[in-house]
């Protein structure tokens, strides 16, 4: 059964009906129109969740409140009806609504066109409630923090608040890329050649529905695992180092410092008891013999 | 004469019906060391958050060198010259230590680079942190945390620093390298305005000393008066369960 079914596989992308490159090429087109989704949905979002974060204090003036208002209910209307409809509804709707509106004067020209601009708001109506979520999760204290020195709100959330925010919101950046990944497959419906268009064709042509389909099970699961691998690896390298290096102008208390733990007493106070009387007395002793006499 | 800094005139605070604040009336000159000492819930940390514009006055006014800063006028050039330690250390978590007391100083102040490292390495060596400049603040103990925090304040070369129970979230081994560093502040002339609940220190350190209860203040003078003559009644029972 499984050698019958490994046949019938090579046969579709092989010489005898020869789907092989169609399938590349649906691979490829699906994960660019995924990954150029996600990017351009998490800017979308990360404007609309700031946006809806903009504090308003009881002293503004009435212009100030009703314009961050008007901005607010709008931000708040996008991201209710592209959340709460379906995207496969919405790609029909922009690519036949645009002619339908304007007397077939307006048309999108390609499918890239139309596809990247449906995913992209589509990603980005959930992202920002991931970003929204993201700034309400760091603590009031660093917005208090950078206040007291004197940062705008503007310097605050750009150099304090954001950057801990998309730290904390990757796992959702995550998500929607493998979302993305995935979900591209209603791109059929326009006509977009993805990865799943290939399935409908090749399956169409050839009536191998079931190699077909563990075919593209077997690779969208590796597509999708690729990207939860690389996600994890861009969490740890901005989590940044478990451990720091100690720095000082003075050998001594450099090392000093090292092979202990820094929180037991400091430093200083080793180069006084331990070292200070024996540096004077003997200068050629290096730190390393100094270190061991110490132990 | 001495120059005054700060005067704090009919301050009152609301949240929604409950006064925090009524009426408070103090001023701080110039190398002053003020401490604010009362009961949990008596206003004080109220008083200083009011001091900082982080909370919004519902009346009266905070004079400047005159200027009343509570109309919002430039609040945030006010801030910078205004330093605050708070309780809660409020590091930036995703800055190593070197960089929470630059930021500052190059976004507000427009410092370049190279002069708020050298003014943040001199205020860091000063507090004893210059070795941990490239830890995180979640590597470093509390009391590193707070040493660090008066470093972040100070680089901002303030006029005055605000204390907000500055060792109240510490264990009580760390109190004492933070009173270190305070004491070292307070001799050195520094003008500070301390909310604390270390007595020892408002007693010591401080050359004039705020007693609050129930939003208002109730007595207020040199430290050897308060401690060991305070006229009130409450000051006397609050003296005597702390002491």
């Amino acid at each position: 059964m499984l050698a019958q079914l490994i046949s019938d596989i090579l046969d579709l992308l092989g010489p005898r009906y020869g789907y092989g490159s169609v399938y590349l090429t649906g691979v490829r087109n699906t994960l660019i129109l995924a990954l150029a989704a996600t990017a351009i949905g998490c800017v979308i979002g990360f404007i609309c969740g700031i946006l809806r974060t903009i504090p308003v204090a009881k002293t503004d003036g009435a212009f100030k409140k009703f314009i961050v208002g008007l901005v607010k209910a709008i931000v708040r209307i996008y991201v209710e009806v592209f959340r709460g409809t379906p995207m496969i509804l919405q790609a029909v709707f922009v690519y036949y609504g645009l002619p339908y509106f304007s007397h077939q004067q307006l048309q999108f020209t390609g499918m890239w066109s139309v596809a990247l601009v449906v995913v992209s708001i589509n990603t980005g109506a959930y992202m920002a409630e991931s970003v929204r979520g993201g700034i309400l999760s760091i603590d009031i204290g660093q917005t208090e923090g950078a206040k007291a020195i004197g940062m705008t709100h503007i310097q605050t959330m750009t150099s304090v608040i954001l950057p801990q925010a998309l730290r904390n919101i990757i796992p959702q950046i995550g998500n929607n890329l493998i979302i993305n990944i995935k979900d591209t497959s209603v791109m059929f419906i326009i006509g977009f050649l993805d990865f799943f268009a290939v399935h409908k064709m090749a399956a169409g042509a050839t009536f191998k529905y079931f190699p077909s389909a563990v075919l593209e099970m077997c690779v969208y699961l590796c597509m999708t695992l690729l990207a939860s691998f690389l996600l994890r690896v861009l969490e740890r390298k901005m989590d940044g180092s478990d451990s720091y290096e100690l720095v000082s102008d003075d050998q001594l208390v450099m090392s000093a410092g090292t092979y202990n733990s820094p929180r037991k007493g400091s430093p200083f106070d080793e180069k006084s008891k331990e070292f200070g009387g024996r540096k004077l007395a003997m200068p050629e002793e290096n730190t390393a013999g100094g270190e061991n006499d110490a132990r | 004469m001495q120059d005054r800094i700060l005067e704090i005139k009919h301050l009152s605070k609301s949240f929604g019906s409950h006064e925090v604040l009524k009426d408070i009336d103090f001023t701080v000159n110039t190398g002053d060391v003020t401490s604010i000492i009362g009961a949990s819930g008596s206003g004080k940390s109220t008083l200083l958050r009011c001091v900082n514009l982080l909370e919004t006055p519902t009346s009266g006014e905070i004079l400047y060198h005159g200027e009343d800063v509570t109309k919002g006028v430039n609040q945030n050039s006010y801030r910078a010259k205004v330093g605050m330690v708070f309780q809660s250390f409020n590091l930036f978590n995703n800055m190593s230590v070197l960089k929470n007391c630059m930021v500052g100083q190059q976004k507000v102040l427009k410092r370049s680079a190279d002069e708020a490292e050298a003014e943040a390495l001199k205020y860091l060596e000063k507090v004893g942190m210059k070795p941990y400049i490239n830890a995180k603040p979640r590597q470093i103990s509390g009391g590193q945390k707070q040493r660090v925090a008066i470093a972040r304040a100070l680089a901002m070369s303030p006029e005055i620093l605000l204390f907000d129970e500055p060792t109240s979230a510490l264990d009580p081994e760390m109190v004492g390298e933070v009173l270190a560093v305070m004491r070292s502040l307070a001799e050195e002339g520094m003008t500070m305005l301390v909310v604390t609940h270390e007595m020892a220190f408002a007693r010591d350190v401080s050359n004039h000393v705020v007693f609050m209860a129930d939003g208002v203040i109730l007595e207020q003078g040199v430290p050897a008066d308060i401690f060991s003559n305070p006229k009130e009644q409450r000051t006397r029972e609050f003296l005597a369960r702390v002491l």
